[in-house]
């Protein structure tokens, strides 16, 4: 496999977590446009255990889910009482607080006579834990893939369970659901909580792979993006959102023939999808179908 | 003496150290085509131009991380010491973290900021 083909694969495992942390959100019935910030968290909390402090990185990847996990609770606790829009306005509006803030961080170290550590608006370069250990770009895959891999079946055995059930019905009709004795700001909050940490993965894998991160890395388009792969991929199975990001990607990969004009085809492709299926390609109808039909 | 060695090891560590981190600077001349630039590559270690290196280019848009997978080149040394030349092929104009891969006697991974014109490159401002 070449240079190219590894950096598509790894760059479409790591949205790929992204995606699902927005589609964890979407399924319970909340649209977020700010989860670039808890992968934002995830990138400079991993970053800084490792290259500033020497830990190892999968130590340093679950602390930082640890902290990407405790902000959007935070985060969670006054937003999650908005609905709808102002939910979505509000998570934008926290993401760019986060952005800014990241963009304030001045904390550096001297380590080996070079200072380390994130820089403000010049970022934080140095993140190289991945070289020092020898790890190669087609291992680095490796190990991306394989926790997506851990992140998915989690993703489908909570799907099939009661939790699951419970995710969708709070999603659907929150009211309802109250009723039935569900205490939906709760599972609400959890979810946020999960999210967060997922995002927080996929950022220190990204921090890592890139080597280095900078504030507007995590600004709206990424947000956006995130999003789109969900409602693109489909809200019917956390497969949905996998099958988003490929899309995402091919399209764009596929599409260099517009070159300077790609973005724009791209946006009309996923606007004409939107239209044809507006709750994505593997929406609920579409993945009971196939349930019927290969089971 | 053995003190004193080891104290003249501890103030000289992280000089060395310095010295050996690689850098790089970049000049890149727009071509013609659009979006396609011919680079010159320029490392260096401790003040003395890197050689032998294996340089392979890449490119990624800071404000649009994993959106744009410029397909990286493979550097080649050019006449000077420490000179190596690239042709990159963006999607468009503006700021771009061009990411220098090196591989062989020095392993590592430099990120430079550019912002990339109709005339050529030069640092990006942050």
């Amino acid at each position: 496999m070449d240079d190219y083909a590894i950096g598509v694969l790894t760059n479409v495992g790591l949205i790929s977590f992204l995606a699902l942390s927005a589609y964890l959100l979407l399924i319970a019935g909340e649209m977020s446009f700010g989860q670039q910030a808890f992968f934002g968290v995830g990138a400079y909390a991993g970053g800084m255990l490792t290259a500033m402090y020497g830990w190892p990185l999968p130590l340093a990847a679950l602390c930082a889910m640890a902290l990407g996990a405790l902000a959007q609770f935070l985060v969670g606790l006054p937003t999650l009482r908005l609905r709808g829009l102002y939910f979505a306005m509000a998570t934008l509006a926290a993401a760019e607080m986060a952005r800014i803030l990241f963009e304030l961080f001045h904390f550096q170290r001297q380590l080996e006579g070079e200072p380390v550590g994130p820089d403000g608006t010049q970022g934080f370069r140095g993140i190289r834990w991945v070289f020092e250990h020898g790890v190669e770009p087609l291992g680095y895959l490796g190990i991306v893939y394989a926790l997506l891999a851990l992140a998915l079946v989690a993703f489908l055995l909570v799907e099939r369970s009661r939790l699951g059930a419970t995710l969708r019905g709070v999603g659907e009709d929150p009211e309802l659901a109250a009723s039935l004795g569900v205490d939906v700001n709760r599972v609400k909050l959890g979810v946020a909580a999960a999210a967060g940490a997922l995002a927080a993965l996929g950022g220190v894998l990204y921090a890592h792979h890139n080597t280095y991160i900078e504030p507007r890395n995590f600004d709206i388009m990424l947000g956006v993006h995130s999003l789109a792969y969900a409602l693109i991929g489909g809200l019917g199975t956390a497969l949905g959102p996998l099958v988003g990001v490929v899309l995402d990607i091919g399209a764009l990969e596929g599409s260099r023939v517009f070159h300077g004009y790609r973005m724009i085809v791209f946006g009309g492709l996923v606007a004409l999808l939107l239209i044809w299926r507006p709750r994505g390609l593997l929406d609920e109808r579409a993945v009971q179908w196939l349930r019927r039909r290969f089971s | 003496m053995a003190k004193t060695t080891l104290f003249l090891i501890l103030a000289l560590l992280p000089g060395l150290a310095l010295a050996q981190a690689p850098k790089a600077d970049l000049e890149c001349r727009f071509t013609g085509t659009d979006f396609v630039y011919d680079c010159t590559i320029r490392l260096s270690r401790g003040g003395k131009p890197l050689q032998g290196v294996k340089v392979t280019v890449g490119a990624d848009m800071p404000s649009m991380p994993m959106a744009h997978n410029v397909k990286p080149v493979k550097a080649q040394p050019a006449q000077a010491p420490g000179e190596y030349k690239a042709r990159l092929d963006l999607e468009m104009l503006g700021v771009w973290a061009v990411k220098l891969r090196l591989a062989g006697p020095v392993r590592d991974q430099l990120i430079l900021h550019y912002e990339f014109d109709s005339k050529g490159a030069s640092p990006a401002h942050r």
